[in-house]
């Protein structure tokens, strides 16, 4: 029997007239040559199997767009790229959001914590409620006066994660303050 | 990778036999045939223009006609290849309307410079752009929806191409019945209106061509 890898264009065509177990084989070699693909441009191993899953569904979906009669990897790889890219264009778009709420947090929050209404240690009793590193990130940012960088630089974290952190935080204590 | 392997077994479990989409040529050889008859009805409805057969002997006209025709067959050409994933693995298809569309600008300006003295410029105007827009409903109506049973991975290309393609039935059928002499209300109100059609077709290729 053909190795499943070996004629991709042969199985596709068994595929396309019902043959399931070529299909099978079509598939798995599919996702064995299109996983370093996503890995080399997705650090998450769970969003990597995730969208290979979804590129999978896609190849399922259009396998009536590819004929058996030209190469089948350019044809699988134009679909792996177009759904990497739109699941590249939602995630950097939900970190724009975030990056817009959180100067919006910062806007309204960091008055008062620095003037003199809120100040870090009138609330440190709920500070210390939330989660460690959350606790942590704020005590270094407010209390100590380090910058979103300096924080991730001492604490082995990423700037955005920090900035991040720092976010989740400010909206837990907004909900604390305004009850 | 037991998801991988689950998701393989239910897509296996799902597949029955499928028939392959056309080749690009043979699907734009039934647009352009389709076109074709559609322009042919259009004008035995509205008249050809009585001076056709005069216009014909002009070299100028029958190079905007030739250049326009060439629009019309690149962009249907385009589109049925951007109607694949892969573009069918024949970009330079794909790519062909922007060589149409330049030799149309060049043909379009020796015209205007042929052109003298200019004709006087006829009463109308927007009524132009308005007939050959609902002109091309139709066949832009029915070139999205075929090419919605693909899956394009070029959609906004895609609908820019397929709307510019209807855009050019409507303005072949214009050019073919109105009586008028004037290149540059043609250009006015013919073919700049070409640039907003390809706006708006690159907007309605996103919105009509997801998968």
């Amino acid at each position: 029997m053909t190795e499943p890898t070996d004629n991709l264009e042969a199985l596709m065509r068994q595929a396309l007239a019902g043959d399931k177990r070529a299909y099978a084989d079509l598939l798995r070699a599919t996702s064995h040559f299109l996983r370093p693909y996503l890995a080399k441009r997705i650090n998450s191993a769970s969003e990597v199997d995730d969208l290979l899953q979804e590129i999978l569904i896609s190849i399922h979906k259009a396998r009536h767009t590819y004929d058996g009669m030209r190469p089948y990897k350019p044809w699988a790889y134009a679909i792996a790229k177009f759904r990497l890219q739109d699941h590249l264009r939602s995630h950097y778009a939900d970190h724009l959001q975030q990056a817009v709420e959180l100067s919006e947090v910062e806007e309204t929050l960091s008055e008062p914590v620095t003037e003199s209404e809120i100040s870090y240690e009138s609330i440190s009793g709920e500070i210390q409620k939330l989660p460690p590193k959350q606790a942590a990130i704020l005590e270094l940012m407010h209390r100590e006066g380090y910058t979103a960088k300096e924080v991730a630089e001492k604490i082995g974290m990423k700037e955005s994660a920090v900035k991040v952190a720092a976010h989740r935080a400010y909206k837990l204590l907004r909900k604390v303050l305004e009850r | 990778m037991n998801d991988i392997e689950h998701l393989v077994e239910d897509l296996v479990r799902d597949a029955a036999p499928v028939k392959p989409a056309p080749h690009p040529f043979r699907l734009s050889l039934v647009w352009l045939a389709c076109s074709a008859a559609y322009i042919v009805v259009s004008l035995a409805i509205s008249g050809l223009r009585p001076d056709l057969m005069h216009k014909f002997h002009q070299f100028w006209f029958d190079a905007e006609l030739a250049a326009l025709l060439l629009i019309f067959v690149t962009t249907t050409l385009s589109a049925a290849a951007l109607s694949f994933p892969d573009l069918h693995q024949m970009r330079r298809l794909a790519l062909a309307p922007a060589i149409a569309f330049a030799l149309f600008v060049v043909v379009i300006f020796l015209s205007w410079r042929a052109n003298q003295p200019p004709p006087p410029l006829p009463v109308h105007s927007f009524e132009c752009t308005i007939s050959i827009t609902l002109s091309s409903i139709l066949p832009a109506v029915w070139t999205f929806y075929t090419m919605r049973r693909y899956a394009s991975t070029h959609q906004r290309w895609a609908g820019m191409t397929a709307l510019l393609s209807a855009f050019s039935v409507g303005a072949l059928w214009l050019r073919l019945y109105e009586l008028n002499d004037s290149i540059v209300h043609v250009i006015e109100w013919h073919y700049l209106p070409m640039l907003g059609i390809g706006l708006v077709g690159w907007w309605l290729g996103k919105a009509l061509l997801k998968w």
